[in-house]
């Protein structure tokens, strides 16, 4: 069974990290480094994260349709991007095994990888904050 | 020994080695389903009369040969993968046949996609996102039937799922992975590397070198992969300098086209390193060969790398023993009596030892380190680097 009931559960999950990434003194202007727009397309359930990474543009987040003109689709059951969030996926393996595909530019995403380290317990203090320990044991 | 938590491999390449197999092109491709074949080439390739020998060889099989493109250059890109795309559509082939280097048999790879799925080829730049039935989770849809003829023993290209394509209008290389890409024939016949130059030579051999080490050494090793990886390095070790040495030396040019293609089948699933992500940037920010570019680059990655961990030194070690480098102590002695052999081998090769003398200047280096740290290759090495890292490895091998 999937960890999300429906696509709002995951906008105010995973999608409040990107946002608050976003707005992160330390970090963003890391991210923005890749200079580019990823579109994170989910399954189960199905729902869309568009996210700005350009130097000198504001960290914009959408959730759903967006008006922004992705250059790198990174598409992946959002059970995939919660556990790799919480530090738990490989993403050569993801991507070697299908889990994660990726269409486009597909390095200035792997860049960034490293850069999500400090993020895991990030996002584990968020789910603890918002209450949701269901999905940190699930 | 470790039992990896996970490792896929595939060797979907049929391989037919051996010698006066050019004559036989045509039998052996039709059991790949080709009936009307194009041919792709360059112009360097063609003038040496081997085209011709392929075009006699595919008749003789019973197929037609409805074209020959031989426009590719030696860096080819995406403009030239789709005249090569139209020009299969136009004249009616159902099958492509690459006869050359990496750039021909990538641009032919790339050619074929556009050809069988349509669109343009930078539409298809990713990673395992070719079509698939199931709402793209099930089983990739097939290409064109696709052949290759290797002109050089370096890249393998001709059994990797992998393509790299320029793309001249964003300034950049970008890659297609996914396992339809693999040719579905290879042919290694030494008189496909019959006029080749003595330093393409040795720098495509060392290329297979450098495959073949960090497809051995990786995070992404696998047993699998080790065991095509390691007889690489005996073919390497017993065919390459013979091979550069004496052009009429038919047996070592035949195992360099075998080590080679051997040599790809870890990297082309992923088992890479950070030689390559430093060689990457140098060639398409200054042209370096990649070949050349990884023979000097390798030594200080391997130095680097061999401190890792225990099991890094070892993996290391076993490389060393097989290229008859004494192997004992810890990481740092097995790293720097490697490192130290392959130096001395690229030096008897008669390649340049230096990054500046083959064009990259020290102001360069801290884009080029830039450009390292995004590589895909640098989160499969086996030691992770920081960017100060990358302009320490390229300061010495500068």
């Amino acid at each position: 069974m999937a960890y999300f009931k429906d696509a709002q559960d995951v906008y105010d999950t995973l999608g409040k990290l990107f946002v608050d990434l976003a707005e992160d003194e330390e970090l963003a202007p890391k991210f923005r480094k890749a200079n580019t727009i990823v579109r994170y397309e989910y399954r189960q359930p199905e729902s869309t994260i568009t996210v700005r990474l350009q130097e000198g543009q504001p960290g914009d987040v959408d959730f759903g349709e967006s008006g922004m003109e992705p250059e790198v689709v990174m598409s992946m059951e959002a059970d995939t991007a919660h556990r790799f969030w919480l530090g738990q996926v490989n993403v050569t393996v993801a991507l070697a095994r299908g889990q994660i595909k990726a269409k486009g530019p597909v390095a200035k995403i792997l860049k960034l990888v490293p850069l999500t380290k400090p993020v895991f317990p990030r996002y584990k203090a968020q789910l603890e904050a918002q209450g949701r320990s269901d999905l940190i044991e699930a | 020994m470790t039992f990896k938590d996970f490792y896929q491999f595939a060797a979907p390449t049929r391989v037919i080695s051996g010698r006066e197999l050019i004559a036989s092109t045509g039998f052996e491709f039709a059991k790949e389903g080709a009936e009307r074949v194009l041919v792709v080439t360059d112009r360097v390739i063609r003038d040496t009369g081997l085209v011709e020998k392929v075009e006699g060889g595919v008749a003789d099989g019973g197929l037609e040969v409805v074209g020959v493109f031989d426009d590719v250059p030696q860096d080819s890109d995406t403009a030239v993968v789709m005249r090569c795309a139209e020009q299969a559509k136009d004249q009616g082939a159902d099958s492509l046949l690459a006869v050359g280097g990496g750039s021909v048999i990538d641009t032919t790879k790339g050619a074929n996609v556009v050809f069988s799925h349509g669109g343009t080829i930078p539409e298809w730049e990713g990673v395992f996102g070719l079509p698939r039935e199931r709402d793209g989770m099930g089983r990739p849809l097939r290409l064109a039937p696709l052949g290759a003829i290797p002109t050089t023993a370096g890249t393998g290209s001709e059994a990797s799922p992998v393509a790299v394509i320029k793309d001249s209008e964003r300034g950049i290389k970008f890659v297609i992975l996914d396992f339809p890409l693999a040719p579905d024939l290879a042919i290694l016949d030494p008189e496909s590397t019959a006029t080749l130059p003595a330093p393409i030579a040795a720098a495509t051999g060392m290329d297979a070198l450098t495959h073949a080490i960090e497809g051995v050494t990786s995070t992404e090793w696998s047993p699998h992969g080790d065991a095509y990886a390691l007889h690489a390095i005996r073919l390497i070790r017993d065919s390459l300098e013979r091979a550069v040495a004496d052009a009429s030396d038919e047996e070592a040019r035949g195992n360099m086209l075998v080590a080679a293609n051997l040599a790809i089948a870890p990297t082309g699933f992923g088992a890479t390193g950070i030689t390559h992500s430093m060689s990457h940037p140098c060639g398409a920010r200054y042209g370096v060969p990649h070949g050349v570019a990884n023979a000097i680059n390798l030594p200080p990655v391997i130095e680097f790398n061999a401190v890792a961990s225990e099991e890094v030194a070892d993996q290391f070690g076993g490389a060393a023993e097989l290229l008859g480098v004494d192997a004992r102590g810890g990481g740092e002695q097995v790293g720097r009596a490697l490192a130290d052999h392959v130096r001395e081998l690229r030096a008897r090769l008669g390649l340049p030892g230096r990054l500046s003398e083959v064009g990259v200047p020290e102001q360069g280096i801290p884009q080029l380190a830039e450009d390292a740290m995004g590589e895909g290759s640098t989160l499969v090495n086996p030691r992770e680097p920081t960017a100060d890292d990358f302009v320490e490895l390229f300061h010495k091998a500068l």
